[in-house]
């Protein structure tokens, strides 16, 4: 291959594709991202919110769409689609069609002027249809890109030219372009990452739910809706028949998945168990009459992820109703409510009725997907999902392109983040000569030392066409600012982020000497960057700035009170142009980087996220607390797809000694770690410090072993009792003593949710029904039977499960209460159980005993997490940054994890999440200096006590006591600039820059002035 | 503000709103796109958390002749800087029991949790926080004359 | 019969004597006896000899915790700023405390004030110290000149006066409804621990005033202050304020202006008390030292009442226990909350 391309294309905005654009656009690659909707964001944007923490999914998500448009490296092409792909890894050729918007996106303000006036309604596909939106719209309101798009389908001029029109003749910014046509782009690319996504299950297709026929029969998506505060009801929970609360709901899972007969769906979604528990403690929580009924009907709980089971529990304690029900029938009834009839666990019909019924709908792939894919030579699975193998996580079977996310397998946003960050790693992998050649990097003038002058201010009034204009008395208010002292310029303009008045901006600054800008308008959260970099473009620090919000906070909030709101304009005015009189120009803080990492572990986790470095040319320095490679994975027979991991882990181990870029320390413990993100000097039990750019902990985790107490079960005791990698270790050498077997028996979750364990292990249910599958396939006429409480073959591996019951493996279900009882009879293993289904106790006596024992994290991870400054859970497992977009970062900048102690989880998992720990970790290694904070603390050690408030409520360790002086110091490179130190500190000694006492006081004081 | 206004029956409190710029701010804004109208009587200093806001600033927005005041940040759990808010949360239950105790009306100093796409909850509170205060009519008790 | 504080004072003499003789401490903190009746002065022993100048009674009411760390500090060789901290173990102090001194004495080593191990305290059961202005009171304001404390009576003398009082009546508001009368942190004890006493009404005073409308509650507190005179005595009696730049004093942000007006004073004490918030222990200094009877503690016993009912702390009970106010729980009260009184009103 000769020099690869150094862009990537990315197809699908939701949450995985726009992770991945972000991890490579920050670590020196260009990125096409193309999204077939008018705003990024997918299918997360439409959540309320998110489980397990109940984070508001916008709020979580918006930050990173931000990020996402006004990225200098990334392309965003919405409406638009892929057409082709031509070519091979390094140097693939795409034709993209990027569809009319007929708004110019540069032109457009999105003041909604145009939507107002339009007089087309049409269902919101946002909302599912629940709501309307015009033929000229937003997507969301947090939309990415921020702009207008006209529907070519319902849009009355389009369809008939010289009807209508009125958005062209409302909009302010002449921002309608009814000429608009579709443009064709010829993209020269490296590699392809593809995050399509899924599309929820149409229950339609399936007659017993009512769905379509019944108002009150919803999907679960749809109920997101409902639930959302911007959604059609604005977050006031109604039921679609009458807009009154539903007081009763019912959710069923299983919609479309795990279905062989109706819905061809054999798979499990992975997801719908948890989202339907909170939409349950959601729903219980928005109801204004505050007693809603939530019952849950399903056939098993699948609550394998991290806090989930925590969650269920909670959901439990709080009077959430779990059934273990099939339902069979939805009936109308009285009132526009709904009788479900469905039958329990022991087969007996029994009915309930209900005001409302959301369908647990599962998550497939959408056939334009499927089509694109056939296009693309990219094979899809039996399940049309992506096919990838247990080893290769995100490769699809075309070379050079990758996938992530819910195209690959049903899955959870923090798994598809993993996913996306380790697509963008392999795209690295091939692309890292090129890094840094197509990207681009904005230059600015050396910046003018304002320190000796006096404030010389300059105020721009922004008009926002009539947005402001209409309400506000723009040129009263730009008269006033005149008035105010340090005000040296005041102007009025149209619009003042139009790009003309922008560069107006910048030769204002030079001509008047202005040292100091203030520009009253919309929010300073989507214009102030722009403002700033004005500034630097006229050689000014950009932290001499203020914006006064008199569009968002003023004039569209007080529409019919233009005295009062130019009042308060006034106000906003005189408040920002006193806190910049206080502003001083602040450094653009950065940390120099070595560019190198240290990973500690050596297991799978810790192999990969070496390797996945290495390659790229980065030195690794890997840590190992035994004295061999391989770490957990050396017991393991094989991934539930049937590959064998020892052979693959040879390889790996192979290839890592012989990696030249790799300094292996076997024995070997850390024992102190000093500095932070680009600059670590760690210590090594072996005496040799390494001074390293980026951290990743893979220290992994153990298996349980019930040597005594309640999950004992004869463990020890009787020698066919066996953990489920002891039977692995057996059937790796293949153990001739399995042949000839009659009878086996597993008991499953022992010691996993358990009080004194309370989580899922995730891994055990796939594990034991594929060790079953082998006894049986070794031994077609042995009895196994599975002893469970809720089988949680997640995703692709329920076909596991299907296949293990058509072998006629026996599944009998225990619960807490009623655990299965083990002895022995000379000898021999006697388990007994009792049976749910036929209510009688069943006695077995098998050859085998097997126990899926929990995973259950180190004894030692907390020193460890300690000497990084990171987090633990509750369950002693680590803790990442946050458990849905940051799940592979630490809080501390620089230090990522991977595998088991992070969560229990099987290979493909881990090795997905290590190379997307890797990738993470390029974000930092790949560049000469990392950015840091520049509004960060400052202590003035004159006031300091040293009594250390300052220390404990900062969440970033970023204050410390200065071992000599005792007063505190602040690490510049830690600090995120919050503040929680200035408000703790009694004495004043401690201070925000720009950002300190007397600035919010000058701003407060001034908000309160007469004139 | 001098007593003459103070004493017009359309009387307009001014109410100084500390609000975190990763959520309330964001609600605010949002308050904005969706067109709720609220009366025109905050003036809202953007701050980065409200872990930032002490009480020396709440008692400073009294003393500068602030009829009310409102401290927002994001819902507990939501803190962009992990547990500003939890801080936040305890500086604020005790320092308002406290101002109430010392006979500071109840309704004067006001907290809330809005997360960025909580609009219309923004202008439900900037509207009970202004009617709270209207009821009180101009605060005295603090005010610092210049 | 000795009474008993003679035969505290007799042990404390003893034990200071012991401990500077053996070298173990460098100076013992106690009292002695001023010139005035009812005025005791703090006092360090630096020599075995001055151990005999030591005096424990009824009117030890300053607390000795804010003095220890800069007398610890004096023995301390001088250094630069930055100059790393001396080597080698430093000069001990020992120190008598009650239950609230102790107390004080944890904060101060949770806020790193002083450490632990520098310090040998001589613990010391408190049965409560009197309040000056209620004997005062109580002979309707007559010259003293002598008091004689008996176990549980007051015998006071002067022109033309002599009166028994009953000690208990006298004793200061707070230490009436200490709950903690036992040190929480001590060395060697002079006497036994009493362990925790059980009263029902430690916050009386807080609640009645919390009972007032607001109106009510600042006329109560505006008359209360109103005599403030602005001297400091209360925050200089205090052994949590030890600010370098006290927020009074300081012009870069000037949080209070430096005037009697009202507004300044009413400030004043709205921040120093709220500085205490979590951190007072309720010793009663501040009161004891204000010469214009101002009764400030009941606004630190709002606080202290406060922290305890929202996050079941109080102050200096544990070293290991965090301040309340750097630290949280995820389920803290939030009642007070708009939002979250809203979701309460529908429902």
């Amino acid at each position: 291959m000769s020099t690869p391309k150094g862009s990537v294309l990315i197809v699908g905005g939701g949450i995985a594709g726009v992770q991945a654009a972000l991890d490579l656009a920050d670590s020196g690659f260009y990125v096409h991202l193309v999204e077939k909707s008018s705003a990024i964001g997918g299918s997360m944007s439409q959540l309320d919110k998110t489980f397990p923490t109940n984070d508001c999914s916008a709020c979580i998500l918006s930050p990173k769409l931000v990020e996402c448009g006004r990225h200098l490296n990334i392309n965003l092409l919405t409406l638009s689609e892929v057409l082709s792909i031509e070519g091979e890894p390094g140097s693939f050729r795409v034709k993209v069609r990027e569809n009319p918007r007929y708004v110019d996106v540069d032109k457009c303000i999105a003041c909604g002027s145009c939507a107002e006036k339009c007089p087309k309604k049409v269902p919101n596909e946002f909302d599912l249809g629940l709501g309307k939106r015009k033929a000229i719209y937003l997507r969301y309101p947090q939309a990415v890109p921020l702009k207008y798009a006209i529907d070519p389908e319902h849009c009355i001029y389009l369809k008939k030219p010289g009807r209508c029109g009125f958005c062209e003749k409302v909009c302010p910014a002449d921002a309608i372009n009814f000429k608009d046509t579709a443009r064709e782009h010829d993209l020269h690319v490296g590699s392809v990452i593809l995050a399509l996504g899924f599309r929820p299950f149409d229950p339609s297709r399936l007659d017993f739910t009512g769905y379509g026929q019944f108002k009150n029969v919803v999907t679960s998506m749809e109920f997101e809706r409902l639930l959302s505060p911007s959604g059609p009801c604005l977050g006031h929970m109604e039921r679609p028949s009458d807009h009154q609360e539903p007081r009763k709901i019912a959710w069923l899972q299983c919609i479309g998945s795990r279905d062989i007969n109706k819905a061809c769906h054999g798979y499990c979604s992975s997801v719908c168990c948890m989202y339907a528990i909170k939409q349950a403690v959601i729903a219980k929580e928005h109801s204004e009459s505050g007693d809603v009924d939530a019952t849950i009907f399903f056939m098993d709980m699948r609550t394998h992820g991290k806090g989930f089971e925590a969650y269920y529990n909670r959901a439990r304690d709080e009077g959430i109703d779990f059934k273990r029900a099939r339902v069979h029938t939805i009936l109308p009834a009285a009132n526009d409510n709904l009788k479900v009839r469905f039958a329990g666990e022991d087969g007996k019909i029994a009915e309930d009725e209900f005001d409302l019924v959301v369908l647990s709908v599962g998550l497939e792939t959408d056939p334009q997907v499927m089509r694109l894919a056939h296009e693309l030579g990219i094979e899809l699975d039996s399940d049309s999902f992506a096919a990838t193998s247990c080893f290769r996580p995100v490769e699809t079977s075309r070379k050079g392109i990758f996938v992530c996310g819910a195209l690959a397998e049903p899955k959870d946003i923090p798994q598809s983040v993993m996913e996306a960050s380790a697509a963008a790693l392999e795209a690295e992998r091939i692309l890292h000569p090129a890094r840094w050649t197509e990207t681009r990097k904005k230059e600015f003038p050396p910046e003018r030392d304002v320190h000796a002058e006096p404030p010389r201010i300059g105020v721009f009034v922004c008009s926002c066409g009539i947005n402001i204009a209409s309400v506000v008395d723009v040129q009263a208010v730009t008269d006033y600012a005149w008035t105010l002292p340090g005000v040296v310029f005041a102007q009025n303009n149209l619009f003042t982020c139009s790009q003309d008045t922008i560069n107006q901006m910048a030769e204002i600054i030079k001509r008047e000497r202005l040292n100091r800008v203030v520009v009253a308008s919309c929010t300073p959260r989507t214009h102030e960057p722009l403002f700033q970099e004005t500034l630097r473009e006229a050689g000014i620090n950009k932290f001499l700035f203020e914006m006064a919000n008199i569009r968002d906070q003023d004039s569209w909030v007080h529409q019919d009170e233009p005295d009062a709101a130019t009042l308060k304009a006034k106000d906003l005015v005189r408040m920002a142009v006193a806190k910049v009189r206080g502003d001083e120009p602040l450094p653009y803080n950065s940390v120099p980087v070595t560019k190198s990492a240290l990973v500690i572990g050596a297991g799978v986790a810790g192999l990969t996220a070496a390797l996945s470095l290495a390659d790229q040319g980065f030195p690794v320095t890997l840590v190992e607390r035994k004295d061999r490679l391989g770490g957990h994975a050396r017991k393991f027979f094989r991934t539930w797809q049937g590959q064998e991991v020892q052979s693959y882990l040879q390889e790996l181990a192979g290839m890592v000694e012989a990696n030249a870029n790799i300094d292996v320390h076997l024995g070997t413990t850390v024992e102190d770690v000093s500095g932070s993100v680009g600059q670590f000097r760690t210590m090594l039990s072996d005496g040799t410090e390494v001074k390293h750019g980026a951290a990743i902990v893979a220290v992994g985790a153990e298996s349980f072993k019930p040597r005594q107490g309640r999950w004992n079960y004869l463990y020890g005791k009787n020698p066919n009792v066996h953990t489920l990698l002891e039977l692995d270790q057996r059937f790796i050498k293949d153990d001739p003593g399995l042949k000839g077997l009659n009878q086996a028996v597993f008991i499953h979750c022992v010691g996993s949710r358990v009080p004194e364990r309370p989580y899922c292990s995730r891994v055990c249910c796939t594990h034991a029904i594929d060790q079953a599958i082998h006894l049986k396939e070794m031994n077609p006429d042995m009895d196994i039977f599975m002893l469970y409480r809720d089988i949680r073959t997640y995703g692709k591996r329920e076909h596991l499960y299907q296949k293990a019951r058509s072998l006629g493996i026996v599944f009998i279900r225990y619960d807490l209460d009623n655990l299965p009882r083990v002895s022995e009879t000379s000898g021999r293993l006697v388990v007994e159980v009792k049976d749910p289904i036929i209510d009688a106790e069943v006695t077995l006596h098998p050859d085998l005993l097997i126990l899926a024992s929990a995973v259950r994290p180190r004894d030692d991870v907390g020193e460890l997490s300690k000497l990084f400054k990171c987090a633990m859970t509750s369950d002693g497992f680590l803790l990442e940054a946050h458990m849905k977009l940051r799940p592979v970062d630490f809080a501390t900048d620089g230090v990522y994890l991977a595998g088991l102690c992070h969560y229990p989880k099987p290979v493909e998992e881990t090795i997905a999440q290590a190379k997307a720990a890797a990738s993470r970790a390029g974000l930092v290694l790949s560049r000469d200096a990392v950015p840091a904070e520049s509004i960060t603390a400052v202590v003035n050690a004159q006031k300091c006590t040293g009594c250390s408030v300052c220390t404990k409520v900062c969440a970033y360790h970023a204050v410390n006591m200065d071992a000599n002086s005792q007063k505190a110091v602040v690490d510049t490179g830690l600090c995120k600039g919050c503040g929680a130190c200035v408000a703790g500190c009694r004495s004043d000694a401690i201070t925000l820059k720009n950002l300190g006492n007397e600035q919010i006081m000058a701003a407060v004081e001034a908000a309160m002035e007469d004139f | 503000m001098n007593d003459k206004a103070k004493n017009q029956k359309d009387w307009e409190p001014k109410i100084i709103a500390f609000l975190c710029n990763w959520c309330s701010y964001a609600g605010a804004d949002l308050a904005g796109v969706s067109r709720y109208q609220y009366p025109p009587s905050l003036r809202i200093v953007r701050v980065p958390c409200s872990g930032r806001v002490s009480a020396n600033m709440i008692l400073d927005a009294l003393r500068s002749g602030a009829d009310g005041v409102l401290v927002s940040g994001c819902h507990p759990g939501d803190c962009h800087y992990i547990s500003g808010n939890y801080y936040a949360r305890r500086r604020f239950a005790v320092l308002k029991n406290f101002l109430e105790f010392i006979g500071i009306e109840p309704g004067r100093v006001n907290f809330s949790w809005i997360s960025a796409s909580e609009g219309e909850q923004f202008a439900e509170v900037a509207k009970e926080v202004t009617s709270r205060v209207k009821k009180l009519g101009p605060a005295r008790h603090l005010v610092k004359e210049f | 019969m000795p009474t008993k504080n003679e035969s505290i004072t007799q042990e404390l003499r003893q034990k200071a004597r012991h401990l500077l003789e053996s070298g173990q401490v460098a100076a013992f903190l106690g009292y002695t006896s001023g010139s005035v009746p009812m005025v005791m002065k703090p006092f360090v022993a630096r020599k075995p000899e001055d151990a005999e100048r030591l005096e424990w009674n009824s009117f030890c009411v300053l607390n000795l915790a804010n003095y220890l760390p800069p007398l610890l500090r004096s023995f301390e060789p001088p250094r630069r700023p930055n100059d790393p901290p001396p080597e080698g173990p430093l000069p001990k102090v020992g120190v008598a405390a009650t239950g609230c001194w102790s107390r004080n004495m944890v904060v101060q080593v949770q806020e790193n004030q002083m450490e632990r191990e520098r310090v040998v305290i001589i613990g010391i059961s408190s049965r409560g110290m009197v309040d000056r202005k209620k004997v005062l009171n109580a002979v309707n304001h007559a010259e003293i000149t002598s008091v004689k404390e008996e176990d549980n009576s007051l015998l006071v003398k002067g022109p033309g006066l002599e009166e028994e009082i009953n000690r208990w009546d006298v004793i200061r508001d707070n230490c009436q409804t200490c709950v903690h009368p036992d040190p929480v942190i001590f060395d060697e004890m002079i006497g036994q621990l009493q362990g925790d006493r059980d009263i029902q009404d430690r916050f009386r005073q807080v609640e009645e005033i919390e009972n007032l409308s607001a109106q009510d509650r600042w006329q109560w507190f505006t008359s209360e202050i109103d005599s403030c005179i602005r001297c400091y005595a209360c925050r200089n009696a205090c052994p949590l304020c030890y600010c370098p730049t006290c927020f009074v004093d300081d012009s870069r942000p000037q949080w209070v202006g430096k005037s009697r007006e009202p507004v300044d004073t009413a400030i004043f004490h709205i921040l120093r008390a709220y500085h205490c918030a979590g951190r007072c222990t309720d010793c009663g200094s501040c009161e004891s030292a204000c010469p214009m009877g101002i009764r400030m503690r009941i606004l630190t016993k709002k606080l202290q009442k406060d922290v305890l009912d929202l996050y079941g702390t109080e102050a200096g009970m544990s070293i290991q226990q965090p301040l309340p106010l750097s630290t949280y729980k995820m389920d803290d009260p939030q009642d007070f909350v708009l939002t979250e009184s809203f979701k309460g009103e529908k429902k």
